[in-house]
């Protein structure tokens, strides 16, 4: 085995140098030449004789140097390689010829190893990564509560925190750490809320990145007694403190606290997540730790141990029972991060496990699972190879039925099947190869944008993880690499078998006779399943495609920009658990609403303003029933678009109603009332009146029923343009909890930056908990949630015009062979006396009914498609005669594929046809 | 030739340039050629372009070395040496070549082979 390995690599050393090997065994042959003929001169030879003797001798120059070459492999350097650059020659010759299969088949294997490549990178970074970007980051782990039972995280106590790092061997550094939102005041700026690590002091030691500026937080800072400190980012440090050197010991101000610097972070460190102000981590004995990504216990591997040795070490140290929790109402009202759901629950069901840093932000699975998810959506991605693929590999059969002649001589000379066939397959890789390097180029400005948008959106840029990087790997070029091989196999490996099947010995035996292959059921299924393909998709992907650009190109049916909106919040650290302090709360915050409310009317006379659960165009959806069935049938359910709002929306929004009214006072005082849009009459109701009929949400699976809300009115679509439907309710009492974000919108107010100070001041002089942020106009709000819209409506567009374009290549080239085949037969025909309408209707006859075919199987499946997507509520929007419109388009196109050949064949010499016959 | 007869040829020959690096030391193709010819009585090679083949296959395992050397009337030869690899395969050819040679000694002559 060693002496084949040492062939081998000679070989390809070989390989690399042919012309030092040539010049060595010229020299070689001189040098044996001029010894065997002084051995002959020295026998008594003449000088011609030892001459010719020396050459007998040797065998011939010739001869030897041409099997020396093949002992070396040349030029190869190894034999299988010369027939694969041969082959791949051909591959490059068809792709010139065949610019129609090149460019579409290229364009459409382009673009969806681009798409899975990006998958790829995605999942690679998500869930692959398992060591972080830090001195032996791979060392790093996460100790997490893990309820088997439930399969999820839970909290894990300050208790066993305190337990651990105590008593664990096998890892060192063990602390934990969870994100606030506090609202930051650094003297002479306006206020911000942030994202604030609550963090133990180990978790510095275990980054083992060294402060920039000043020190890290220590133990001492942990004490509750002791005096507030935080450390900043670098970021913060260039941004909000002008890098200021001196910046150790000023103050800022997180929530009603007055933290002290006491370090700068260099540039990048974001440890533990994406974190650019840290302050100490002071539990309450009964507080706990929300499991990731809010929170986390993290810690790294002692020197020498292994994961499974310290998930052992782990395993028998276990959790506290839960048993020990708090019982007194005092103490469970302090333990307000605990989990309710935690509490009581089985302790056998729970146990601690030890998991790299990463996969403690991945999802609720085990480490096996995750791997498994990240195998099956590889797998389901790579499947989007098998459409295009399947039609180029028609194209493909097409072009190799008419290459029957040179397989079957090469067939003849000895070339086994499984020859021709790496031939063709060989042939297609060339393309998919090239399809291949194409993606690899785009992914990179790809991933580029995605990021740039990601960073546009500050929520999304904020919990990135900092050791998310999309930069493309050698791992995602070995998988493009992988789907191109794959993607050959695919589209060259059935038209190659089926080409060297019982076919070649048959092609032998025509071999000059020009009469071609007769053509069997495979040629028409492969018609029929084109068109049915390519029908099938059409109407739901024009139909989804629509659906999602349609608000973007007709509007949203309003002046969007004429509206300002804000989002109006509690910070989360003041929110008391403690119900009847929960009724309370919620009260004072709904009179800090209306007063904020009152004040935005009176200071900037603006001519309305409104609060809503959600914006317009944001709206949740929703599942929801009619209470009396129509007519008898079954009760109707969809999906539409819910929102709760208050008795000025209509109005701020110049909403009349078409039928009935909207909300006035009566609404607000409990009565369960809703007003639709005129979509929602469309979908869910038809025909009848609206007026008078309840509609609720339906109740989850053992769930009770909410209450049936009475249609008091119709308003216009408001946006318009969009494919759900819109019911309307109004703002209940407590219905978001006294702390959930609620939408302030605003019309006709002044520019953007000076209202979003202003309403910050008003928010902080009413209550510095209050929060008002996000202040943006509503055309930039809508036109940002229209972005993936588009996006998905520009990528399913070039995806199904590909798929088109293939399939009018295919159908093209499946009947100009149709018509070549019968070549001979219309030239007797028309030596006979046919006349040219009568041969241009049997080509057309037979041309028909293959596509009539293809027509009913793409209805039926088309048909099923249909139902099984839902597409309204995927976003699309359903366009009536869609179907016959894409069968006729479909049969327009098969037809007009058979057109080009048809009109070829009636110009066909009759003599030609005979003599070339 | 039959395969069947080449591979016995190719196995032997190797053999007896291995043996003959290891008798006579360093040596260019030409001596090797001359040596194999004298010992075989001319029975084991047509011609002595053979030689240079299994030259080749040698090397590629690298069970001998070439360099560039002056032979004894001061031409330019390259020179064929056996490496530490070669030495022991030599070894374990042999001692298989013996093996065989005396089972088919007992086989093709069984009065004396008791």
């Amino acid at each position: 085995m060693l002496a084949f390995f040492r062939i081998i690599a000679a070989r390809i050393r070989g390989f690399l140098r042919p012309g030092f090997l040539e010049s060595d065994f010229d020299q070689e042959m001189a040098a044996h030449l001029e010894m065997a003929e002084e051995d002959g001169l020295r026998r008594g030879l003449t000088v011609e004789e030892a001459h010719r003797a020396a050459r007998v001798q040797l065998g011939g120059v010739t001869q030897l140097r041409e099997s020396w070459r093949a002992a070396w492999g040349l030029p190869w350097g190894l034999p299988w390689l010369g027939g694969f650059a041969l082959d791949a020659r051909m591959g490059v010759r068809m792709l010139r010829r065949s610019w129609g299969l090149t460019l579409a088949g290229g364009l459409a294997m382009t673009i969806v190893i681009s798409i899975a490549a990006v998958v790829f990178v995605f999942l690679d970074e998500f869930m692959g990564r398992t060591a972080l970007p830090l001195d032996e980051g791979q060392r790093v782990v996460a100790l997490q509560s893990w309820d088997a039972e439930a399969h999820r995280r839970m909290n894990t106590s300050r208790r066993d925190l305190e337990r651990w790092g105590a008593t664990l061997q096998s890892v060192e550094d063990l602390g934990g750490f969870q994100t606030i939102e506090r609202r930051l005041i650094v003297d002479g700026r306006p206020a911000e809320w942030v994202r604030v690590a609550e963090i133990s002091a180990s978790g510095f030691r275990l980054a083992r990145v060294p402060p920039l500026l000043g020190r890290w937080i220590a133990e001492a800072d942990e004490h509750a007694a002791a005096a507030p400190v935080v450390v900043i980012g670098y970021d913060v440090w260039q941004s909000r403190f002008a890098s200021d050197r001196a910046v150790i010991g000023r103050t800022v101000r997180l929530g009603e606290i007055i933290h002290t610097v006491i370090g700068v972070m260099p540039e990048g460190f974001a440890f533990p997540v994406n974190h650019r102000y840290w302050i100490p981590l002071r539990l309450d004995p009964f507080d706990s730790l929300k499991p990731a990504p809010e929170g986390a216990v993290f810690a790294r591997l002692a020197p020498g141990v292994s994961l499974d040795g310290a998930q052992a070490e782990l395993t028998t140290v276990g959790l506290l029972p839960a048993a020990t929790a708090p019982t007194s109402p005092g103490a469970r009202q302090r333990a307000s991060n605990i989990d309710a759901r935690q509490r009581g629950s089985d302790i056998d069901a729970r146990r601690p496990r030890i998991v790299p840093y990463t996969f403690a932000f991945t999802d609720d699975v085990e480490r096996g699972e995750l791997a498994w998810q990240q195998r099956i959506i590889l797998l389901l991605v790579s499947l989007l190879l098998v459409p295009p693929c399947l039609n180029i590999s028609i194209l493909i059969y097409a072009r190799t039925v008419t290459r029957q002649e040179e397989f079957a001589a090469r067939y003849a000379l000895g070339a086994s099947r499984g020859r021709i066939v790496v031939q063709l397959c060989v042939e297609v890789l060339v393309l998919s190869s090239a399809a291949g390097a194409t993606a690899l180029a785009l992914t990179r400005p790809i991933l580029t944008q995605i990021g740039e948008i990601i960073r546009r959106f500050p929520e999304l840029d904020g919990s990135l993880p900092f050791w998310v990087d999309f930069n493309f790997s050698w791992r995602a070029a070995l998988f493009v690499a992988g789907l191109s091989v794959l993607a050959a196999l695919i589209a060259g490996l059935l038209p190659a078998l089926k080409a060297t099947g019982r076919v070649l010995p048959l092609a032998l035996r025509s071999l000059g006779s020009r009469t071609g292959i007769p053509l069997g059921a495979t040629w028409t299924a492969l018609i029929v399943v084109q068109v049915g393909l390519a029908l099938a998709a059409l109407p739901s992907a024009v139909e989804f495609a629509w659906g999602n650009i349609r608000p973007a190109i007709l509007g949203p049916g309003f002046a969007a920009n004429e509206f300002l909106s804000a989002r109006l919040s509690v910070d989360s650290q003041s929110v008391p658990t403690a119900e009847p302090d929960q009724r309370a709360f919620g009260a004072r915050v709904r009179s800090l609403q209306a007063e904020v409310v009152r004040k935005m009317e009176a200071e900037f006379g603006v001519s309305a303003v409104t609060v809503t659960a959600a914006l317009p165009g944001a709206e949740p959806l929703t599942f929801i029933e009619m209470e009396e069935a129509v007519d008898g049938g079954p009760r109707v359910s969809r999906y539409v678009r819910a929102n709760q709002v208050d008795r000025a929306f209509f109005e701020v929004f110049g909403v009349s109603a078409l039928w009935g009214r909207t909300f006035d006072g009566r609404d607000f005082g409990g009565a369960a009332t809703a007003i639709v849009d005129q979509t929602f009459v469309r979908q869910v109701i038809g025909a009848g009146n609206a007026i008078g009929r309840r509609v609720r949400p339906v109740p989850a699976p053992g769930a009770e029923a909410g209450a049936w809300y009475e249609i008091v009115g119709i308003v216009p679509d408001r946006p318009a343009n969009t494919s759900q439907g819109r019911m309307y309710v109004p703002v209940l009492p407590g219905a978001h909890g006294p702390a959930g974000p609620i939408q302030l919108v605003l019309r006709g107010g002044p520019d953007p930056a000076a209202t979003s100070r202003r309403l910050q001041e008003i928010g902080t002089n009413l209550d510095p908990t209050l929060r008002l942020d996000d202040v943006r106009r509503l055309d930039e709000v809508l036109g940002e949630m229209q972005m993936s819209n588009n996006l998905t409506s520009y990528a399913l567009a070039i995806v199904t015009l590909s798929v088109l374009v293939l399939s009018a290549a295919g159908l093209y080239a499946l009947m100009s062979f149709t018509v070549a085949q019968r070549r001979r037969e219309i030239g007797i025909r028309t030596a006979l006396g046919a006349r040219p309408g009568r041969l241009l209707a049997s080509i057309f006859a037979r041309a028909l009914w293959q596509v009539a075919a293809g027509v009913v199987v793409g209805v039926t499946a088309a048909l099923v498609l249909h139902r099984r997507l839902n597409i309204e509520v995927e976003g699309g929007w359903h366009i009536p005669g869609i179907l016959p419109a894409a069968a006729i388009f479909i049969m327009t196109i098969g037809l007009l594929s058979a057109a080009g050949p048809a009109r070829r064949a009636v110009r066909i010499d009759p003599i030609e046809a005979l003599r070339d016959g | 030739m039959s395969s069947s007869e080449s591979s016995i040829l190719q196995g032997t020959l190797d053999l007896m340039v291995l043996k003959t690096l290891e008798h006579l030391g360093p040596l260019h193709g030409y001596g090797i050629a001359l040596r194999i010819e004298q010992v075989g009585e001319r029975a084991l090679i047509v011609n002595q372009g053979t030689v240079y083949l299994c030259l080749v296959r040698l090397v590629q395992k690298k069970w001998i070395r070439t360099e560039w050397g002056l032979s004894d009337n001061n031409r330019k030869a390259k020179f064929y040496s056996l490496t530490k690899a070669g030495r022991k395969q030599l070894q374990a050819e042999t001692e298989n070549w013996e093996r065989v040679a005396g089972v088919m000694g007992r086989v093709l002559n069984p009065e004396t082979g008791r």
